[in-house]
């Protein structure tokens, strides 16, 4: 099968249908068989204004990350795309509207800014749309069949993704959009039957691989279902907001409820409440609604409450970046809020650990009883990949409480001190089991105390608690760092890593010895594998979408000299050719 | 005072010229090209030389796409004018944008030409005039063994002599519709058919295709009169017509190419038309000529070039030989009629 690596992109103006006609595209390629790894950028505006941009990467291997380089390029709105061309590959091909609906002056078409080599596609989306449907608002569709045309992609494929999502709008609005798409294809087919490719061809007649296509948000509302969580309190925030979303559907059909809190300081009180009484509840937010929480987290870490966080990063600070990725919250997800308030950080790398890791934030959270922070990015929440159904075990899904025994009820201190910090947790209605739950330091009973002992005592049981928390924390995983040295070695954390993996498998074919280590669990983090991979390696380069190089911050003392920070905060996603071009300049 | 805007329609060895020329000569002036093609032209009579594998595609361009950015050349390719409005100085682009100009030189050049009586079956029919024909050339002679040329015009014995060294069968049909637009000549054509039979080629002089078909196996049906030939392929070489419909409403003076003046201007004060798509007065016969051939292309572009910034420029009509194959020469260059 000959090796496939394209990526697409579709530009357009806000209400052009960008996003939907990327969506239809992933999905027609999922159904052929082939990966895709996707990615949605829009303005922060609601509607009316503003770049769209769908970019998607299909190949026939598992994705790591996308690429900067496009190889075509859909244009439903030329003023909005004047600004990717620079992204074009050499020979992209750009599918534009080459009869926009007046006369424009000469430099406002985009045909009037692409490099020579590249490949103009004029179709005439809107006019084609028109004629096959009576309305110009299916030109997205037909834009869609001149991409199907070109890489001889079979178009049932197309026709089998357009009827799932249209079929619920009546017999009217699919068939239009059926119309459309095979305008487009035909139309392609017939006026450059020269430029088409068969690129694709060979996907034809492909058995359902039935494989999923998956947001890493989706993923992490998919894992909250199958942990069985009751209850979500949210405020609406990009990039967050679709978790609550999928949730305000799928959780009451599971006896669950959804509740639009007043704020995200109500939203995390509302999770600590449920878990206190008993109950799995989970929050989501970005960095904003983050910093407001930080309060009452520390109230779970000083009240030994569980409570599970989403914090989907989002470039700042304050209001920021709403609709950019950015990796700077790692600091205040680890440190935030008063006092010493040492809590548990995870952060996937893929849509698959979203899951993975959301449904070991609740375990994580009960057993040693503390807020556990799922830090994602708007990159990693809102990119699509194709992935099998995430599935979790029972012994993954199962209640991670640590209950006081039976007979314990006459002597039982809801905070024992004990070697592990972990004290067992009662749950409010256990009858005979009397305890006193405050954000004041307590004593082991759970009454305010402020001796100097028992502050020191309980501050360093809770320490000792979330030490003690590493032994069920996924441990650094290393790549490509076979003994015997490395001349660099990347460590990344987060949606980078699958940049920085794709960079080191590159630089190893030219010859490079570099490798790749994987940090998932940031707090607490595993020092001595990470001082390992370190010691294999006479540079380490730590990429990371935010200024300060917080996790180089973090862990960059254990490093016998300093490593090289590779700091991003452009609000796109680092790409695999920067990291590449880094190594390469290293040693 | 704004800087001028100086249009060449044409990317082809014309057009190039034309470009650059302008460019040496008008050092300060916006220079666009507009081309149908994807990237820069090719030399078409490098063709065949490409299909054999001898020169890669870096090889065939008329200019390298970095010439013209390091020039400060604008080249927009893949585009097509549709019309030109000549009062108000703008071409109208198929993709309804709308390009001002100060001066203008149509260099199109030709697109190959099928006879009236065989455009039904255009289809069937392979035609090298650009990078993309010679690449489908390349494809379909990895699958087939047999070749029937018909036609014959500067490219086709090139190509025949390029399908000999491919080890490929080749028949090849020569009759009135042989080198045109010149007239038939006997004695040309009894030298041609001489020098391809000797070379193994099955000539068929005289006869005429009746129908093309294509079979289920992708073979093509000919129908030479009354004989049937089954072949892998089919090539068409009936010589360039210009692509000047789009100045059909332009009100330029048009006959089967553009009409220009011995200055190559078309009337229209800086409005020049060049190489294959220009038909040219000769004031010494009082009648228009034209002139087919990469050389004489360069040389119609530079002198367009020159005339629209300088105005003074007039050709110089010298007979020259452009085209040898096989040792027959043939002189094609300042051919003075229609």
């Amino acid at each position: 099968m000959p090796k496939v690596d394209l990526t697409i992109e579709i530009c357009g103006m806000s209400g052009d249908g960008t996003i939907a006609a990327g969506g239809l595209l992933n999905a027609a390629m999922a159904r052929a068989g082939l990966s895709v790894m996707a990615f949605d950028s829009y303005p922060a505006e609601i509607r009316g204004f503003g770049r769209c941009v769908t970019r998607a990467r299909i190949g026939d291997e598992e994705m790591l990350a996308l690429h900067d380089k496009t190889h075509v390029l859909v244009s439903l709105d030329d003023e909005q795309s004047f600004s990717r061309i620079p992204f074009l590959a050499d020979d992209a091909m750009v599918l534009f509207d080459n009869r926009p609906p007046s006369m424009v002056s000469e430099g406002r078409s985009l045909a009037a800014h692409v490099e020579p080599g590249i490949s103009l596609i004029g179709i005439p989306f809107g006019d084609l749309a028109a004629q096959a449907a009576s309305t110009k608002r299916g030109r997205n569709i037909v834009a869609l069949g001149g991409v199907a045309a070109i890489f001889s992609l079979p178009p049932d494929y197309f026709r089998e993704v357009i009827r799932k999502k249209f079929k619920a709008k009546g017999e009217a609005v699919l068939e239009g959009n059926l119309r459309s798409f095979d305008a487009g294809y035909e139309y392609t087919l017939e006026n450059y039957r020269q430029r088409v490719t068969d690129t694709l061809a060979h996907m034809e007649n492909m058995e359902d691989p039935g494989r999923i296509l998956q947001s890493g948000n989706v993923a992490i509302a998919h894992a909250a279902l199958d942990a069985d969580v009751k209850l979500y309190f949210g405020y609406p925030i990009t990039p967050a907001t679709p978790i609550m979303e999928y949730l305000a559907k799928a959780l009451p059909e599971k006896g669950g409820r959804v509740v639009q809190m007043e704020d995200e300081i109500s939203s995390i009180g509302a999770v600590l409440g449920s878990f206190f009484a008993g109950t799995r509840a989970m929050t989501a937010t970005a960095g904003p609604g983050f910093a407001l929480m930080t309060e009452l987290i520390t109230h779970g870490v000083m009240a030994e409450i569980p409570a599970v966080i989403i914090n989907a990063q989002r470039g700042g600070p304050a209001t920021g970046l709403p609709t950019k990725t950015e990796q700077s919250d790692l600091q205040a997800a680890v440190f935030g809020g008063p006092g010493d308030s040492a809590r548990i950080v995870l952060a996937p790398t893929s849509v698959k650990e979203c899951y993975a890791y959301t449904m070991k934030s609740f375990q994580l959270a009960e057993k040693y009883q503390t807020p556990v922070i799922v830090l994602t990015d708007f990159f990693l929440n809102n990119r699509v990949e194709t992935m099998a159904m995430p599935h979790a075990s029972e012994e993954e899904k199962r209640d991670g409480n640590i209950y006081p025994a039976a007979g314990s009820k006459e002597s039982y201190h809801r905070f024992a001190v004990t070697e592990s910090g972990i004290s067992p947790r009662a749950i409010p209605g256990m009858e005979g089991f009397i305890f006193t739950t405050t954000g004041l330091e307590h004593s082991e009973k759970g009454a305010p105390n402020y001796t100097p002992e028992n502050h020191n005592a309980m501050n360093a049981k809770r320490h000792r608690k979330i030490d003690s928390a590493m032994t069920d924390l996924p441990e650094p995983q290393e790549f490509e760092a076979e003994e015997g040295g490395l001349d660099v070695g990347v460590i990344a954390w987060g949606s980078t890593f699958g940049a920085a993996l794709e960079a080191v498998h590159k630089a190893r074919n030219k010859g490079k010895k570099a490798g790749a280590l994987k940090i998932t669990a940031i707090y607490p983090f595993h020092e001595d594998p990470i001082r390992a991979f370190m010691g294999k390696c006479k540079e380490i380069l730590i990429p990371e979408l935010n200024y300060e190089g917080q996790l180089a911050n973090l862990i960059g003392h254990l490093h016998a000299k300093d490593v090289i920070r590779m700091n991003q905060t452009t609000g796109l996603p680092i790409y695999p050719r920067e990291i590449y071009e880094k190594i390469m300049e290293i040693g | 005072m704004a800087e001028k805007h100086f249009v060449v329609i044409g990317s082809g060895p014309a057009g190039n010229q034309a470009a650059f020329t302008l460019r040496e000569n008008a050092p300060e002036a916006r220079i666009t090209v507009i081309s149908k093609g994807r990237e820069s032209s090719c030399v078409p009579s490098l063709l065949p030389d490409f299909i054999a594998g001898k020169i890669d595609e870096q090889g065939l361009l008329v200019c390298q796409v970095g010439s013209y950015k390091a020039s400060g050349i604008k080249l927009r390719c893949s585009q097509e004018v549709v019309d030109l409005n000549i009062q108000a100085k703008e071409l109208i682009l198929a993709h309804k944008e709308i390009v001002p100009f100060d001066g203008l030189i149509i260099a199109v050049g030709g697109m190959p030409r099928i006879p009236e009586r065989l455009q039904v079956f255009q289809d069937v029919m392979f035609t090298l005039k650009t990078l993309e024909d010679a690449n489908f050339w390349i494809d379909r002679l990895k699958k087939v063994e047999s070749v029937m040329m018909i036609g014959g015009d500067l490219t086709s014995l090139a190509v025949t002599k390029t399908l000999i060294s491919l080890n490929k069968k080749v028949y090849f049909i020569l009759n009135e519709d042989a080198f045109w637009p010149l007239r038939s000549n006997e004695e040309l054509f009894a030298a041609v058919a001489t020098r391809l039979a000797e070379r193994g080629v099955d000539v068929l002089v005289g006869r005429n295709v009746k129908s093309l078909q294509r079979l289920a196996g992708g073979e093509i049906q000919v129908q030479v009169d009354n004989q049937y030939i089954t072949v892998g392929m089919v090539g068409a070489f009936f010589g360039l017509v210009p692509e000047i419909r789009f100045l059909a409403r332009s009100g330029l003076r048009i006959d089967r190419g553009v009409l220009v003046d011995e200055y190559l201007c078309t009337g229209v004060e800086g409005i020049y038309a060049t190489g294959d798509c220009a038909q040219i007065y000769h004031p010494e016969i009082s009648d228009y000529w034209i002139s087919l051939g990469h050389e004489n292309a360069r040389t119609l572009g530079h002198v367009a070039a020159l005339n629209l910034v300088h105005g003074d420029k007039q050709l110089e009509v010298k007979p020259q030989s452009i085209f040898e194959v096989q040792g027959i020469n043939v002189n094609t260059s300042w051919w003075t009629e229609f």
